[in-house]
């Protein structure tokens, strides 16, 4: 049966962990005995190709020829991904599209000051 | 006389008059409807702007006798407005494109490194100290975005407000409305813009997102959500330019009356209505029919 594209949302997460943790370029089978020794339901060898393709196509996975087979490694680290993410999100240069839309932006010191006077008048009791 | 007065108005309603109103308090009792206040003013400005190098386009063809200094003019009119529509398409283009390319990439990270939270399917937990939230608008398979610094700062009540309010950004498509004032605002020439239509707009989508978390949670629980992410420690280099969260807070802080509401909501459907059907009414369709009279009788 093939996976709905939810579960193979959540399989892109585990085998990303798995290249992650990984020291080495792996193979698609080696991918699938660490993906099962982590605790994953059996997994078709397919299906984990088929993640691991996905995964390539957005550009998170590398693999290179060795013999008979491909090896995959993670494009970026964990570490790498996670600071684009950040940079992405707290990046707040004027003139950009908001791609993001932020629950609130951090304030200077003195807006805090004036954010928390407010939210005391609100907070206290008495008020409705 | 059309191509001046067209150009006049266009070019009021791009600089002196938002910048006049934004610092009115009052479009901002009724955030939806000072919303369409603000599309109306933009609209209104572009349509004057094209109207004015149409005009003068008529006049330059028409005119056996044009006097140099008229000519000038007119031809400098002319210009803004074929500058003002070919920035508007390119921008419409590139803010498109650029948006959802960034979104798509963000939205692939979020999934790979953030942690499904709960039953909430669209929301992911970022293991990350800096406290944000934030949404990724998209038409399908939108996420709300929140860090575990944030969730750690947060009481139960307070993170429904953040996760309330994102997810009502995303229902309504709020960011639709930020794009096209996006667009509106790379297409008017630097020097012929304010930041006010795109700030405005952006205070307005966060206020009427603010009421759907109201209508959930409350005022207080929302409240002390703004402080929280908006007053905490500062990340380096985050600091937004220019905030809300001041704007927001002190509207839950003193909350207007109904009547207030109701009287803000009319008066920007009444402004609106004026930019947009006064000049067209009084200029632009006299002016049709007289460019219709002209290129008949050729």
């Amino acid at each position: 049966m093939a996976p709905s594209s939810r579960s193979l949302g959540s399989l892109e997460r585990s085998v990303m962990d798995v290249l992650w943790r990984a020291s080495s370029a792996l193979t698609v089978r080696e991918v699938q005995e660490q993906l099962e020794a982590g605790g994953s339901a059996d997994l078709a060898y397919t299906t984990v190709m088929t993640v691991l393709d996905r995964l390539g196509a957005k550009e998170m996975v590398s693999r290179e020829r060795d013999g008979r087979a491909f090896r995959y490694t993670a494009a970026l680290s964990r570490e790498a991904a996670t600071a684009e993410l950040l940079n992405a999100t707290l990046d707040s240069s004027g003139d950009r599209t908001a791609a993001l839309v932020h629950f609130a932006r951090t304030v200077d010191p003195a807006e805090a000051a004036a954010l928390r006077a407010a939210l005391e008048e609100i907070e206290a009791p008495g008020t409705p | 006389m059309t191509p001046l007065l067209l150009g006049a108005i266009g070019l009021a309603l791009a600089l002196p008059v938002p910048a006049l109103l934004s610092h009115a308090a009052w479009p901002r009792l009724a955030p939806a409807a000072g919303i369409v206040l603000w599309q109306s003013l933009a609209l209104a400005a572009v349509l004057a702007i094209s109207g004015a190098a149409l005009s003068t386009a008529l006049w330059l063809v028409t005119d056996p006798d044009p006097a140099p200094w008229r000519v000038v003019l007119h031809v400098l009119i002319m210009g803004i407005g074929v500058l003002v529509w070919a920035r508007f398409w390119w921008a419409a283009w590139h803010v498109w494109s650029e948006t959802s390319q960034r979104r798509a990439r963000h939205r692939e990270l979020v999934d790979l490194l953030g942690e499904p939270h709960g039953a909430l399917p669209a929301v992911r937990v970022l293991a990350e100290q800096t406290p944000v939230a934030y949404c990724i608008p998209r038409l399908r398979d939108p996420r709300v975005v929140i860090s575990s610094g944030a969730v750690a700062s947060l009481d139960d009540e307070a993170l429904q407000a953040v996760l309330e309010h994102e997810r009502s950004h995303v229902r309504t498509r709020h960011d639709l409305v930020l794009e096209a004032f996006g667009v509106l605002h790379r297409a008017f020439p630097r020097v012929l813009r304010t930041d006010a239509p795109l700030r405005q707009s952006q205070v307005m989508v966060e206020l009427m997102a603010d009421d759907a978390a109201r209508r959930i949670t409350g005022d207080r629980p929302l409240a002390r959500a703004i402080v929280a992410l908006a007053g905490g420690s500062t990340p380096a280099g985050a600091l937004g330019a220019g905030s809300d969260a001041l704007v927001r807070l002190e509207r839950l802080r003193d909350p207007a009356s109904p009547r207030a509401r109701r009287a803000s909501a009319v008066a920007s459907g009444v402004v609106s209505a004026v930019v947009l059907v006064v000049p067209t009414v009084f200029v632009a369709v006299p002016w049709l029919y007289h460019a219709v009279e002209v290129l008949l009788t050729r």
